[in-house]
Parts: structure tokens; sequence; C-alpha cells
């Protein structure tokens, strides 16, 4: 690995401790760099942090379940020696004003009984469904799992990776071409209604296309996330949908031991203010305190927008890839309210908290979610939103006292650019969390009453708080102009940059945003491959 | 029976005739069967209110593409192009714009946006023959890729990457991009941005935030020539006449109610009435839900086929509105001028927020409004100085929630008028006939499921796979049965192009 | 959690074992003592009384009923008459098997189908053009199968229907302890034998009052209650394949390999080609055409050989009572990989080690000698099996 240079004390400085810079890290120190992370907060872990707002209640503060998190990390970093535990989430449940709602559980049989209640048929074509997913997701984690292919190069090599791709496709049959195509291009609605009847089970199906995107779920493009649900079958994880022990802030402080054992230096309140970039090389990094630190290599887990026109400046960056980040759309749409609550609580019709111990989606119809992203379209936040809620402390009772609960929402639409302007977000932030309660209280009578404190993070929060621009968690949307060869800029696929010795390794690159590791893990693979050439990838 | 003849198209609108036409040939003898009394389907002027015409409920002529215009010799028959003429993009309280085929031709533009105009255009022009030619060629199987098809693939991708790496990488972004997120790239001011938009939202079950909406306008964008002097009847008519004169038999009137199929083979069709013509293809060029659905014996449709069509999504989301006017409304913003083409829309949102109510199975309280003015090329569709507007209106849904009852038909008029009235006020008076016809309507009169005019709604998968894996490539998994009109590639929309592309197919498949 | 069936209240208070299972989302049990074996020389030499209501059961009525069944399973269920069964599968597009099941005529327009999974969603999806409906009879009516020897004799005594003339897969309405059911002579043990068909509704339902009558009578006939372990034996003997054990449904394959035609598995006597289209008939034409890559066969597993093995590690055979549903592959003389042996089970009636198999079709000629695995002393052998044909267990009184 020549591009990282031992100049100065170190190899590498990787701006941002948040998983995927804490990935990148522990990846390349593994391989004997000598590497630094600086961490703006007090706490590691960026968007995957666990922070104790109320005394003994640990929340996941924004990102709430591990999801596809890469098993090649955890096997290869050690993760589990380092401390990482997953739960995996047991059930989804959809409650329903003046039903019992639907209750999807990870046994099979158990679940079609609850589907149908509501239409036998979809509860026939479940299995087959999923089966047509899990087919088409042994596909996609071909393209997760490593860089994104570029169709403009004439570079033999990807050439022939394109062609072993079209053919990898060719083999799953016609049906399954066309299914691709469909999933790349279809709103998750629409591929849902080729296959089911029910509202009830369509709508919480339908929000997975949705999530930390500014689209709906009737928007085409949407389908292809509902894939992500059937990874983890192949994955080798077995249900990759879990909780980490002691909030999400584990994955991340695993991962940091997991550099640190490899011999990586980690430092927190080390706010990077820029990047020092010189006759077009990156050279070191600015600290907020006016410390100077060199490194042959600095890599930015930051999204590119905050990379390039915050920490590098455009000054040292050409007119058109300046434009490219400039109308690369982060536009967040989500925010986060956590609570801590001193009882369960309660759904009418159900009993006991078995039917709690995975997510609650409050996703009562396609119209509904609808009307949630028109009002997030012209400026405002949903009234009545998307909540996809989750209990941890249920299954992982070391979050909060005995008896007592967390519980995390995710909650979309909340528009960055709300109507009065994002500035204007502090003013709103509790008519906003009242919104979201008032929702889940609808279906958890009692809950208001329940609750000892609430933290509500709308988007521009998120923007301040974390970093992250706009609010976007996953540092950019995944419309299918972002993904792939185009993430986060057109021929800047490959975690390079156009400033040489500056990389990227975090969620605005392939192969996008959630709690994955992925492009942490592939962007250290491709500076340990690199030939040091600073072409474009 | 007895083979009186060697094929019979199904559907004597722009593509049926055009696939017939081109199979006449060689002593080949074709019979188009149209089930309404006259031919050009949705290409056809009718009068709809007693001394006034209308040019066709599809009336841009501008898709029509030169080289089926050429394949058929039309120009022997009488078709001429002319000039485009100007679009004015009212405003309330403003001048609006008035749009151009030159940005120095066209008025209201900041000097901005007019450079970002020209930079615009010429980005389209630089990746319209490269799109054309996916357009203007048979299909490419991406599902069942064939050596040919990897060919034809490649070739497809040298087009594309003479473009330049940039522009490929640019065009790759772009195509499936929410034109709203395009356009507002290029473009400031909300007029331009919507009145771009507007073709790219119109006949879909979209708006201008919705992805792929982008690739709508690039199709047109990249395929827009002049149009066709006398509008969509008037190439009919050349049509019909190249027709007639390479020996193709039209009869009108006569509905075919089934394919008679044996053995996975096409025997002939049965026309209302009882009477059999024998035949070993039929090319139809009627929608293809209806086709296998209605016209062929449930079993021998094969299992995935039909469920295929089943979910070939074709949600009418337009209606047409035809006014007899007693002479040319005055738009406020350009007070006594007379344009042919008026858009109305002042904002993406202003358009979002019609289709918003197609979500919601409710018409737009403000609908967005493409209208045309053909009686000022064609005097004669109307009585001395009078005019006729044909208007398609953005959005209604054709599952109405309620359903289109008169009352829902009344409410969506006059939901057209408000805006007619807000950009012309006054025109109520000037108003001597109209005729409304909803999504339910067009499904009737013109045999169209959920009463969509592109037989199929143009979304980046169905475009892709157009209209079924099975059927992507004109021929069917019934042999001797072909499709010939808008719901196969390219699609919908009067470019004659599913037609000669079909045709093309059936020759070569050598019946 | 499974569903009770309409007899839960009985067979709950008669299952000592707790053994239990789930059956298609029904509590059925494996047997009502820890050993089964006295079930099974019930079923054999006596009576058994079995809980089939888990099995999917719907109605498709209409004036179109019989063309449509036709059309969608491989028979040609036209040429049905009234009160007659028949036992069928039905295949997908391509000509693999969904599912196999029976179809009973219950009169000109009404049949009852009877699947071993959900089905509905899959027929309505081929409705189009029929004048039928369906509707999913699974939650209103129980099933019990009485079968074995004594079985007629049972019945005479506690129905008012001539069971002496209810032949071979006929069907006939009947009161049985003044309970409307439905009587068919079939099942799933290869031997005489009935099932009941009952609403489920009341309170002391007529599905309890049912199950009390049978018990009654047969207290003098030997009559036992019986699980599944011990049917399972039963239906190996008969020769009967069962869905996601000797094949999969094509709805659950994700590869074409494991996918299985009706010719496959031994069900090309019920695949009727030359008739109005049905679905998969195509494909069946094909492959009748060219020959099926493998084909279903019975084998007989040498004692001898078994004997041997075990005789080597200085132990006698060992073999478990219940039948075993753990594929085990099939080789030839040379030790190649042929097919694979799906089911089996020691037949304490034919004192025969027997399996079902799916096996390349130059295998499938009876008499034809192959080798099948065995684990012995964990480790693996290959002992010598015959081909022959199924059914092995085959009574005179089952068709009489």
């Amino acid at each position: 690995m020549t591009a990282i240079r031992k100049s100065g004390r170190y190899d590498a400085v990787i701006v941002g401790g948040g998983h995927n810079g804490l990935v990148c890290a522990a990846y390349l120190a593994r391989a004997g760099r000598k590497v630094l992370v600086l961490e703006r907060r007090h706490v590691l872990g960026g968007a995957a942090v666990t922070e104790e707002l109320y005394p003994g209640f640990q929340f996941s503060v924004c990102s709430y379940v591990v999801s596809l998190f890469r098993p090649s990390i955890i096997r290869e970093l050690e993760l589990a020696r380092h401390g990482l535990e997953i739960i995996p989430l047991e059930t989804a449940f959809t409650p329903r004003l003046g039903d019992r709602g639907l209750c999807r559980w990870s046994d099979p049989a158990r679940t079609r009984r609850e589907i149908s209640r509501f239409s036998p048929r979809d509860a026939e074509i479940h299995p087959e469904f999923s089966l047509a997913m899990t087919k088409m997701a042994r596909y996609v984690r071909n393209l997760i799992d490593s860089p994104a292919p570029d169709p403009t190069s004439w570079n033999p090599v990807e050439l022939w990776r394109l062609l072993r791709l079209g053919r990898e496709l060719q083999r799953q049959g016609s049906d399954g071409v066309a299914m691709h195509l469909r999933l790349l291009t279809m709103s998750a609605v629409d591929f849902l209604d080729r296959w089911f009847e029910s509202e009830v089970l369509k709508a919480p199906m339908s929000v997975s296309g949705i999530i930390g995107t500014f689209l709906g779920v009737r928007s085409p493009g949407t389908a292809y996330v509902l894939l992500h649900h059937y990874m983890g079958e192949i994955d080798g994880a077995f249900r990759s949908w879990g909780y980490s022990k002691g909030g999400t802030g584990g994955v991340s402080l695993a991962c940091a031991r997991a550099a640190e054992s490899f011999g990586a230096e980690i430092r927190t309140e080390s706010a990077v203010e820029r990047i020092r970039v010189a006759a077009g090389r990156a050279t070191g990094v600015v600290l907020a305190n006016g410390d100077e630190i060199e490194a042959g290599t600095i890599v930015s887990s930051c999204d590119p927008r905050l990379t390039f026109l915050g920490l590098v400046g455009s000054k040292h960056l050409d007119g058109d890839f300046v434009r490219q980040i400039e109308r690369y759309k982060l536009r967040g749409s989500s925010g986060k309210v956590n609570l801590a609550v001193d009882r369960l609580p309660r759904f009418p019709g159900r009993e006991g908290s078995d039917f709690l111990r995975g997510d609650i989606a409050i996703a009562p119809g396609i119209d509904y979610l609808e009307r949630a992203y028109d009002q997030a379209k012209y400026g405002e936040f949903s009234e009545r939103p998307y909540i996809n809620a989750v209990i941890p402390s249920i299954m992982d009772p070391s979050v909060a006292p005995p008896g007592q609960h967390v519980i995390s929402m995710f909650v979309q639409y909340a528009p960055y650019d709300i109507k009065e302007g994002a500035d204007n977000w502090p003013a709103k932030r509790e008519a906003f969390g009242d919104a979201v309660v008032d929702t889940l209280a609808e279906y958890c009578p009692g809950l208001k009453e329940s609750i000892l404190y609430r933290q509500v993070l709308t988007p521009w929060d998120m923007e301040q708080e974390f970093g992250l621009s706009e609010g976007n968690i996953f540092h950019g949307e995944l419309s299918l102009e972002q993904l792939l060869f185009q993430r986060p800029a057109a021929g800047w696929a490959r975690y390079r940059t156009p400033i040489r010795n500056l990389w990227m390794c975090g969620s605005g690159t392939h192969p996008g945003g959630g709690l994955m590791g992925a492009p942490g893990q592939l962007a250290a693979q491709a500076m340990l491959n690199s030939n040091g050439k600073p072409s474009s990838g | 029976m007895t083979e009186r003849y060697d094929i019979v198209v199904i559907g004597a609108g722009h593509n049926g005739l055009t696939a017939a036409t081109l199979l006449a040939e060689k002593g080949r003898r074709v019979l188009v069967v149209e089930a309404r009394d006259t031919v050009g389907g949705l290409a056809a002027g009718a009068e709809f209110h007693p001394g006034y015409r209308h040019a066709g409920i599809l009336d841009d002529t501008r898709l029509v593409r030169p080289w089926v215009v050429d394949e058929l010799g039309l120009d022997r028959f009488g078709l001429r192009r002319r000039e485009p003429t100007d679009l004015l993009v009212p405003e309330t309280g403003g001048q609006g714009l008035v749009l151009a085929t030159t940005v120095k031709g066209s008025e209201g533009l900041s000097a901005n946006d007019a450079e970002s105009l020209a930079g615009y255009q010429a980005f389209l022009d630089r990746i319209a023959p490269g799109f054309a030619g996916l357009l203007d060629r048979p299909p490419i199987d991406l599902v069942d890729t064939g050596a040919g098809d990897l060919l034809r693939l490649g070739l497809a991708g040298l087009r594309l990457r003479r473009l330049g790496r940039h522009d490929l990488m640019e065009f790759l972004r772009v195509v499936p991009m929410p034109v709203a997120d395009w356009l507002g790239e290029w473009f400031a001011s909300d007029l331009l941005k919507a009145a771009l938009a507007g073709p790219a939202i119109y006949s879909t079950y979209s708006g201008p935030r919705s992805p792929g909406t982008n690739a709508n306008l690039l199709f047109s964008a990249a395929r827009s020539e002049d149009p066709v002097a006398g509008g969509a009847p008037a190439l009919i008519g050349a049509i019909e006449r190249a027709a007639r004169a390479r020996g193709v038999e039209i009869r009108t009137g006569v509905a075919v109610t089934r394919l008679v199929i044996e053995a996975g083979r096409v025997r002939g069709i049965e026309l209302a009435g009882g009477e059999c013509v024998a035949t070993g293809s039929v090319a139809a060029s009627c929608d293809p839900r209806q086709l296998f659905l209605d016209l062929l014996p449930p079993a021998a449709l094969a299992l995935s086929l039909e469920a295929e069509l089943l979910s070939f999504r074709t949600r009418g989301t337009a209606a047409k509105v035809h006014l007899a006017l007693s002479g040319y409304p005055q738009f406020s913003s350009r007070p006594g001028r007379l344009f042919e083409q008026v858009r109305t829309g002042e904002a993406l949102d202003e358009l979002e927020r019609a289709f918003d109510a197609a979500k919601y199975r409710r018409f737009s309280e403000r609908p967005v409004l493409d209208i045309r003015f053909p009686s000022i090329e064609t005097p004669e569709l109307a009585p001395d100085g009078h005019h006729v507007a044909s208007i398609l209106v953005s959005f209604a849904p054709y599952e109405l929630a309620g359903g289109w009852t008169e009352s829902a038909r009344e409410g969506l008029y006059r939901a057209v008028l408000a805006v007619l009235d807000e950009y012309a006020p006054g025109i109520e008076r000037l108003i001597v006939g109209r005729e409304v016809l909803t999504p339910a309507d067009l499904a009737e009169r013109y045999r169209l499921s959920q009463g969509h005019l592109f037989h199929g709604e143009h979304a980046l998968d169905q475009l892709l796979i157009r209209p079924t894996p099975q059927c992507s490539k004109y021929a069917t998994p019934l042999a001797g049965l072909y499709l010939c009109g808008s719901g196969s590639h390219p699609g919908g929309g009067l470019t004659c192009a599913p037609g000669a592309l079909a045709a093309q197919a059936i020759r070569s498949n050598d019946m | 959690m499974p569903l009770p069936s309409p007899f839960h209240s009985r067979t709950s208070a008669r299952c000592r074992s707790l053994l239990w299972k789930d059956w298609a989302g029904y509590h059925a049990v494996r047997s009502y003592r820890s050993c089964h074996e006295p079930e099974y020389f019930a079923l054999r030499h006596a009576a058994g009384l079995i809980d089939v209501t888990p099995l999917f059961k719907y109605e498709v009525r209409g004036p179109d009923a019989a063309a449509f069944l036709a059309h969608v399973t491989v028979r040609d269920i036209t040429r049905l008459s009234v009160g007659r069964v028949t036992y069928l599968c039905w295949c997908d597009g391509e000509g693999k098997v969904v599912d196999d099941g029976t179809v009973a005529r219950l009169d000109e327009e009404h049949f009852r189908v009877t699947a071993a999974e959900p089905t509905l969603s899959w027929f309505e999806r081929r409705t189009r053009g029929y004048r039928v409906t369906i509707e999913d009879s699974t939650p209103r009516l129980g099933a019990l199968a009485l079968q074995g020897p004594n079985s007629r004799e049972i019945l005479r005594r506690t129905t008012d229907a001539d069971i002496d003339a209810l032949k071979f897969f006929r069907v006939a309405q009947a009161r049985l302890d003044g309970v409307e059911v439905f009587i068919s002579r079939t099942g799933y043990t290869g031997d005489l034998g009935y099932e009941i068909w009952v609403e489920a509704a009341g309170s002391l339902t007529g599905a309890e009052r049912v199950y009390d009558a049978l018990e009654d009578a047969g207290r003098s006939f030997g009559l036992l209650p019986a699980g599944l372990d011990a049917m399972d034996v039963t239906r190996v003997e008969a020769g009967f394949i069962m869905n996601g054990v000797d094949y999969f449904s094509a709805h659950h394959c994700l590869t074409e390999m494991r996918k299985s035609s009706p010719y496959e598995l031994g069900l090309g006597w019920t695949v009727k080609l030359e008739r109005d289209p049905f679905v998969g008939q195509a494909a069946l034409e094909r492959e009748k055409r060219a020959g099926s890559r493998r084909a279903f066969v019975g084998l007989d597993v040498s004692w001898a050989d078994l004997e041997r093995v075990f005789a080597g590690y200085g132990l006698p055979p060992e073999l478990s009572s219940t039948a075993w549903r753990d594929g085990r592959p099939v080789y030839d003389h040379d030790g190649r990989w042929i097919g694979q042996a799906t089911s089996g089970a020691w037949s304490p009636t034919l004192k025969k080690n027997l399996a079902l198999a799916q096996l390349e079709s130059a295998f499938a000629t009876p008499g034809e000698a192959v080798e099948i695995e065995l684990t012995a002393e964990y480790r693996r052998h290959r002992i010598a099996a015959t081909v022959i044909r199924a059914p092995f267990f085959n009574p005179p009184r089952k068709r009489a």
C-alpha cells in the first residue's frame, strides 16, 4: 500500500468516529498502518451511538437497530471478542385501531396464521414471495459486498465484472431478470400489488422502501429496499435485524476496540475544522483547537457535502465536481423521538409483550403513508407520520431500570426543509414530538402518562449534533441515480476523491447508508489495494 | 375455413394501419378489422358537437417517427410536416412564457434560464441520437438475451458510449430521476420547470417528484420532430391511403369477439355476429390486456402470462375535454395573440398536487391542462371564426372514488373550467358545446383498459419490459399471434413505431 | 400457537404421551402413548381412528366446476361421476408438481378438494373465465380417518348409510349418531378404510358426537385412536408419497433441480394429456415425449447386508420403529450417486426394510440392484437394495 505513505506521525487520519470510520480504521490498522481516528463528539459512534440521556436509561439515540451489518466484518475484526452482542428481533407488529393488528413472527407458521386473519390468499402467497425475494437477495449481495461496477469504463477488468454480473443475473432465468428490473424501477406498493391484496400486510412491508428517502411508498424506485429484509437469511447471520446489546453504540464500541487492538489511536472531542490541501494533495487535518496533524492519507467518513464543501473547500476542487456534490441530494426526511417510560406500553387486543419483541410499525394503510409523504413534499412534518418504534429494554433489560422501558421511535416524514426554513426547526421541535407521541398514543392508550423523559431529534438537530448534512441518516438519498457507480458522484464511486491522498469511507459511498459497515470495509480494502495512482476509480 | 388472409390486423389505429401497410407486400393478403365505425382509433378526428370536430384524442404529431414515414412512403400520400408553433404558458397576474423551438424565439425567460435552456437543449440534442436509437429499434430483450440481443445491446452501448464518458454518465444518472429534480438542476423559473415537466407526467401515475418521470421527458424530447400538417387526422388519412394503395382491406364496424386457437396456434378470428375469418396470423394493435384477457379462451393462456398481464399497470389518469368555442379566448397573459398550444401549471408543486388527488382516487381540484386549438391550423374543424379546444386533463383517475357518475363528470368539467377562466376570463361565454371524456368514457369508447391512452403506463419497468417478458418482442407464446400496438415497445403516443417494429418482427418470423 | 381441531377435546384427553406436532397449523398427536406400535397394529389388524382435520379442504362449486378442476389439475375431472373420489396432483405452468390430494364429486356442481398445503389463492388465480366459486372449508370441516380391517364393521353400526355398497374411492352422505356427515372410502394407510367429514360447528359439537359414536362402536372391534407416527409407517407400506418429504412443492423450491414432475413421482398414471388445455400440459407433453430424468421407485433394503454391517461392530441391526424421512443417497454399483431415498420404514407386517426413492430413470426397473447409504456406529456404509414396485402392502380387502 504505497498510497498511505509513512509521512508524519500517522499513515492515515480518519475524520469521524462513526461505525464506518471505525471499521475502516480497524482494517487499516490490522494491515499494519498507523491510524488515528478523530471524533468531534465526546462519544464514539456517530449516528450509531448509545447515550444515557436520562439517569438509568441507555438510548440508541439515532440508529436503533442493526440491520445489514456485514457478517464478514464481524468475523474478520472478531467483533464478538470485542464485545459485540446482537439480539435478533423476533417480531414485526403493526397495530390497528379497533383491531388486534398484524404481528409477523420469526415463526413462519405463526405469521401465516396472523396474515390469514386478513387474507388467506396473502398468507398462502407469503412464502412464495419470500422465496422469490431470497433468490433476488442472493444476487444483490454481490453488489453490496464488492465495489460498485462501472458501466462507463473501458477497463477490461470492469467490463469483465459487468459481464459476470450480467451472466449471473441471466442464470436466474427470465423471471429473475424481469424481477430485478422491476425491483429497481417500481414503487414498493406497485411491486407488492403484484403479490398481495391486503393493505394490512402491504403497508408495513412497503415502508422498508422509504426509510431515509424523500419518497413515498408509491414512488418508483422504492421497491428495491424490500430485498434488504431478505438479505439476512443468506448472510449467514441468522435474522439480520437485531439490537446491539446495551444499545447501538455497542457496534461502534466493538469496532473501536477492534481498531485499538490492532494499534489504532482514537481521540474524541477532536473536531476536524478542515482538511489541509496543498497542490491538489491532502496533507493533514486542522483541528478546531488549531492543532494540525499530518498524515499520508486522510480518510473522511463524513458525508460528501460536509467533506468536500465543508472540510476541503470548493476552491480546491474543479467546478464540475463541485457542481456534482452540490446537486447530490441529501434532503433528510426523518426524525427520532426517544422516550423513557415507567411501564410497558399496552396495545388493546393483545396481552403481554411477546408481540413487542421486535419493531412496531405505525403504518395502517397505503393512503396513510402517502398522506404523510404529501405533507413532507410541501414542507411540513407529517401530522400522522409513519413510525417505527422499538422497545429494546424488553429483550435487553440492561438499558433501563427494572420494569421501566426505553422506546426508540424512527419517524418519517420530517423534512429538513420545512417551509419556514430549516433554521426554524427548533421552534417546531416539540410540536413535532407531540405529533409523534399523539400518533403512537392512539394505538397505545396510557402512553402519555407513562413518559418520564422525551428526546426529540429533528433533521436539523441531526445536522447540528451529528454532522449529518440536512439530517440525512444515509449521507445522501438512496435513489437510483445516487447508487452504485454514481455514489457519491459519477466517476468517484471507488472511495477515491479528486484530491490526492484524500479518501472517503462513509455512507455517502457505495453501497450506501445503514448500519452495514460495508463502505468502511470496502474503502479500507480499496486503499490497501491501491497502487498509489490518484486517478479516478 | 379457408384462409382468405395471410394476416389479420386487429384495430385500425395509427399502429394497426402502419403494421398492416408494411405487411402488405410480396402478395400478402392483409385485412384490418376495426370495431369502431371509423379508422384512426385515438388519432381519429370526430365531430363532438354539431359543426365542430376535434383532431384526435392523441394529437401530438411531433412524435411520428421519420423512418416510419419513410418506410410507409407517406410523403407520396400527402403527408407534410409544418413548422412547430409557439406554446403559451400562462401565468396568473403575469405575462407567462412563450416557448418557441429556439431559445431566441421564446419570450419571458430570465437571462439565466435562457442560457440554461440553451444548455439543456444542447444536452438533449447530444443524447437524442443514442436514445432515439434505442427506441427506433426492436427492444433489446434484457430478460431472455440471445446472441442477437447481446450484439445489439453491445451496439446500443457503443452508440451511447459515443456520447463520451461524461455525457454517458450523465445520461445514466438522469434517466431514472424525478423530472422535478433534474429540471431543478437547470432552471430557476417555476413556470418554465412546470411547462417542461408537463408532458413527462401526462397519462402517467406519477407526479413530477416521482422517480423515473425524467425518462418520459427524455422520451418525448429526444424524438421531437416537426408536427404533421393537418394534425392526427391528416396522418391517419395518409396511412390509410398508403394501406389501400398496397391492397390492404379495411373493414370498420366489426368487433372481434374472440380468437380461434387450436393447439397453441392462431387459426382465425370470430367477429361479432358470428362470422369467422380464417387466418394463420393475427397482429393485434388493441391493448394487450384486452387482447389476452378478453379475446382468448382462458385455458389458452399460460399461467405466468396471465399473471403478468393482470399486473401490467393501466391506470388511466387523463381525461379529455373538447370545447366548441364561438371565438378564440383571450389569455390575459398574452392578450390578442392566437396560440395553438397552451399549457397550464405554474409550478412543479401544482403538478404534484394535481397528481396527489389521483392517489386518493379523486380528480385534481385544480387540474393541469394541455390545450390545443387545432382550428387555428385547420379552420374547417369549426364554423367560420369559431374554434375548437382540445384539452388533455390531468389528473382524473379511472378508479374514481364513488365512480364516474354524471355529477363527477360535471365536477371535473367545472374544475377544468375554473382553471381556464383564471387564464382566459370569460371563456365560458364562448363555449357553445362541449364533450367531456372521462377515463371511463375513453375506456368504453376506445376499448382501452382503464381508459389508458398508452395501452399501459409509461413507467420505467413497463418501458423496459413491455408488456410482459414473454411478449416483449411482438411475438407471443401463441404461434401466429403478434402484438403491434402501444402496449408494445416503444410505447404509446403517435409514434407509429410499435406498428412498424412489429411488422419487421412479423416479417422476419416468416409467416 | 397451533389451533385445536374440532376433536381436540377427545384427542387431548387420550394423548397420554404429550407427543404432539404442528400439522399445518393444528395440534396433531404423533402417538397417544410413548410407543406408537399398538396404534400401528390396530390399523393393520383391527381399526384406528386418526384426526386428519389439518388437511386443507376446498369446496369448488359452480356450473364450470368440473371444467375448472380439469384445467388446474392433471386429471380430466369432467369424467368423474357424482359420488366418486379420485386421487391426483396439480402442477405449475412448467409441469412441476405443486401438491397432491383428492377430489370428490359431491354433486354435479360441487367438488371437494383436499390438499397438503394452502391452495386457495393458487386455484383462484386460475378461475378467470370459469363460473366457479372456491371456499376454504378447512376451518369448518373436521375430518377423521377410520382405517383398518374392522373399519367397515364399526361404520355399519354407527351410520344409516349402506356401507357395504360404498365402494373403493366413493363418497356418500350419511347420518352418524344423528349428525350429517360425508363418508368417503379413502385413506392414507393402504388398507380398507374410510374418511368421515363433519361440520365443526355447535357446542357439544357434531364432531365430538361423531368421535364418541365411532369410539363406542369400535370398542368391541379393537379400535384405538392412532397418531401420525403409526400412520406414517402405514403410508410407507402403502407407497404413498408425501408433500414436503418425498417431494417439494414447486412453489417452495429455490432451484429447478428440487422440483419434480408427476412422472418423476410415479404419478404419471394420474395425468391425462389428450384433452382441453390444462396447467402444465405443454411441459408434460414434452416430458412424456422426451422421457423423464428420474423415476419414483420402491426399495427393498437388504436385511442380510444390514445385519452384516452391524455385525462388523459386534451389534445386532438397529432399526427405528418409526418411519424415517431424512433423505439418504442412493448409488449404483460403482458408487455413482443416482438419486435419493426420501422416506422409509421397517414394515412389521411385511418384515421388510422399505424405502421410497427417486432414482435416475435407467435404474427404475424392478429387480435393479442399487445401494443405499446407511450410517452405523457413526460411519457411513453402502448396503444393497433392490428396486421393487410400490405399493408394498396392498391387501385385497382395500378394494373389496
